[in-house]
């Protein structure tokens, strides 16, 4: 077991090396020119050879390369073009905001992909099975930030149940004492219930339109799987010992339905990490999402390139930590893996 | 649906018979598939438009016209008209034409890209096959859409190369399924004996692999196209792909956006719906395709 650990660390190592090197090329080595993107169209030649300087452009790419990942590595990962904040205070101050919609926005796909799954492959009804299969090619079929947009128009425009495009709060809101950064846990916990009301009503929409592809992808695959188990003979035995129906679809199907689940989780993380990027401007959410669409306006890169290679690693620690938990739930994975060793 | 087609595939009697019956059930399978049959109908529709579309409808998706802006849906503007006048149902058939395109480019160098790689690293193995499989595991450490966006912004912003930065993230797609059926290929009898009676490396490759990974090439294919489509129009969206006045359904909808809580509504709702339109056809004849197609059925329920 051991040794497997450590043979899928050293290979998401390499993996993580591999990606650095690819974001490097297109990143650094790529684009024309981006000392001249720093000190503008206008500058002089030798300002730009300064900057150059300055940046370590005029070393062999060998140099920059490691310099850039040492510099990633350690957290150093430059200053904004445009404000000139470092890049490091700048993703600080927006991660909340991501993490707490991230975070509902998971809890809504995960829960709402259980109950419609377990509802579509009980007994096998069609109509529920069709409606659950169509909301799930809607949710594949459509992009994320025009379901957004969909979402206000009739939730905000035409109906006015819910608050439009404020961000997290009213404008007029003072957000509830800092303590996690979770405005509904911050507002619950200095025991302010308008504010947490309030906080709640700000991440409907958006939590629904960046939980929507994590269920529609979700669901698709716990149903498949259900549907899978449900036909194996352990079935019939759990049944013919007397055990009802719906509980041996909740408690004997879905426990061994639910585990191949879990392998999509790094599928999930590049959904929501997307997502973000997509959905969070729509809603003037002041999260990490919104903040790479208005970079990626200014041509402020340093932020962006930061996000991409961030997005990566945390990516394939994901899928590192999901395989080696997979080992450890479910033993019959390990057999394959040693013996092919 | 999925029991149907597992029926269609369990081993009969007789090898004409199978085939036959199992022909006729596929005929049978496709005309009683009344989703597929939309699907396939929509698409017919997308391409008639983005085809047909500037013959009869004369407006042009990119004359500007102040004096007509943010028209709501009318017989003179079907789609109504955007913040600088132009008319939205114009602009929609032809960000069908791009986004058909830009697909169909896409998925065509991807696939022909992807299955070369994958039928190098699975013929020769060693280390050009390492090598290769590492590097396509580099490409897939990335989130699909956040490589995408390091392409375009390496290469310079637009619609070139945002279809570069697709298809560069769906090429390991390719490359990983075509080795693997390649490897498998190749470890059969019949390639044995192909060995066997004298048969050339190229021959063996070109009369008995390439027959036996072309419809898992072109199962993934099906299935890249409503990505390619999708993430077309997420780059358009974030300012990475298309620019606003290119009729791109992505762009338009960032367009909409400003107008979409102000009541003008039609500015970005049409573009998104074309979208959702051409991703969803385009998944359900994948899923059809990946079910009929692959005869161990592993996906058929999806």
């Amino acid at each position: 077991m051991v040794r497997v650990i450590v043979n899928k660390v050293t290979s998401s190592i390499a993996t993580i090396f591999g990606a650095s090197v690819v974001a490097f090329v297109l990143l650094r080595v790529l684009p024309g020119d981006p000392a001249r993107l720093i000190a503008g169209s206008l500058a002089s030649d030798e300002a730009i050879a300064g900057v150059r300087r300055q940046l370590g452009l005029d070393q062999p790419l060998h140099v920059q390369y490691i310099r850039y990942i040492t510099d990633f590595f350690t957290g150093d990962w430059g200053f904004s073009f445009s404000s000139g904040v470092p890049v490091k205070e700048i993703l600080g101050s927006r991660f909340p905001a991501t993490a707490e919609l991230a975070l509902y926005a998971f809890l809504f796909a995960f829960l709402s992909a259980l109950v419609l799954a377990l509802l579509a492959t009980y007994r096998e009804w069609p109509v529920v099975d069709g409606v659950v299969r169509a909301l799930s090619s809607f949710g594949l079929g459509t992009p994320p930030f025009w379901f957004a947009i969909l979402a206000l128009i009739v939730f905000f425009e035409q109906f006015g149940l819910l608050p439009g495009p404020s961000g997290r709060l009213s404008s007029a809101t003072t957000p509830p004492p800092l303590l996690t950064g979770f405005y509904t846990i911050d507002a619950l916990v200095a025991g302010q219930f308008d504010i947490l009301g309030e906080a709640i009503k700000h991440l409907i929409l958006p939590v629904v339109s960046l939980g929507l592809v994590p269920f529609a992808f979700l669901v698709r695959l716990l149903r498949a799987n259900l549907l899978e188990i449900s036909s194996e003979p352990f079935i019939v035995v759990v049944r013919s010992k007397g055990i009802g129906r719906w509980l041996t679809h909740v408690r004997h199907a879905l426990p061994n339905a639910f585990l191949p689940t879990l392998t999509a989780s790094g599928l999930i993380l590049a959904e929501l990490l997307t997502g973000s990027v997509l959905v969070e401007r729509i809603f003037t959410w002041p999260g990490v999402g919104a903040l790479v669409v208005d970079s990626i306006k200014r041509q402020d890169f340093a932020v962006v390139q930061t996000f991409i290679l961030l997005s990566a690693s945390l990516y394939i620690l994901v899928n590192l930590v999901v395989d080696i938990l997979y080992g450890v739930i479910d033993p019959r994975t390990r057999i394959p893996t040693t013996e092919a060793r | 649906m999925s029991a149907t087609v597992s029926q269609s595939i369990e081993p009969q009697t007789g090898a004409t018979a199978a085939r036959n019956s199992s022909f006729r059930e596929a005929v049978g399978i496709f005309f009683e598939d009344r989703a597929l049959l939309l699907a396939l109908a929509v698409i017919i529709l997308l391409l008639g438009l983005a085809v047909l579309g500037p013959v009869f409808w004369a407006k042009d998706p990119t004359s500007v016209d102040a004096g007509s802006a943010l028209e709501p849906p009318s017989a003179e503007h079907l789609m109504g008209t955007d913040g600088a006048g132009r008319d939205v149902f114009a602009r929609f058939y032809a960000g069908a034409r791009i986004s058909l395109t830009v697909g169909a480019i896409v998925v065509t160098l991807g696939a022909i890209i992807g299955g070369l790689i994958g039928m190098i690293a699975g013929t020769s193995g060693g280390w050009l096959d390492n090598l290769l499989m590492r590097l396509m595991d580099a490409i897939l450490a990335f989130p699909p859409l956040i490589l995408a966006m390091a392409v375009t912004i390496g290469l310079g912003v637009g619609i070139r190369t945002a279809a570069i930065g697709i298809i560069i993230t769906s090429v390991p797609w390719y490359a990983r399924l075509i080795r693997s059926e390649v490897i498998r290929v190749r470890s059969l009898p019949f390639i044995e004996a192909a060995v066997a009676i004298g048969a050339s490396r190229a021959r063996i490759i070109g009369r008995h692999v390439i027959p036996h990974v072309i419809s898992t090439l072109l199962v993934q294919a099906a299935a890249s196209f409503g990505y390619a489509i999708l993430t077309l129009a997420a780059l358009g969206f974030v300012g990475l792909g298309a620019q606003i006045p290119t009729p791109e359904w992505g762009a338009m909808i960032t367009e909409g956006l400003a107008h979409a809580i102000t009541g003008r509504w039609w500015v970005g709702v049409f573009p998104g719906l074309g979208v959702l339109m051409a991703v969803t056809a385009a998944n359900i004849v994948a899923d059809r395709a990946r079910a009929l197609l692959d005869p161990r059925g592993a996906l058929a329920d999806l």
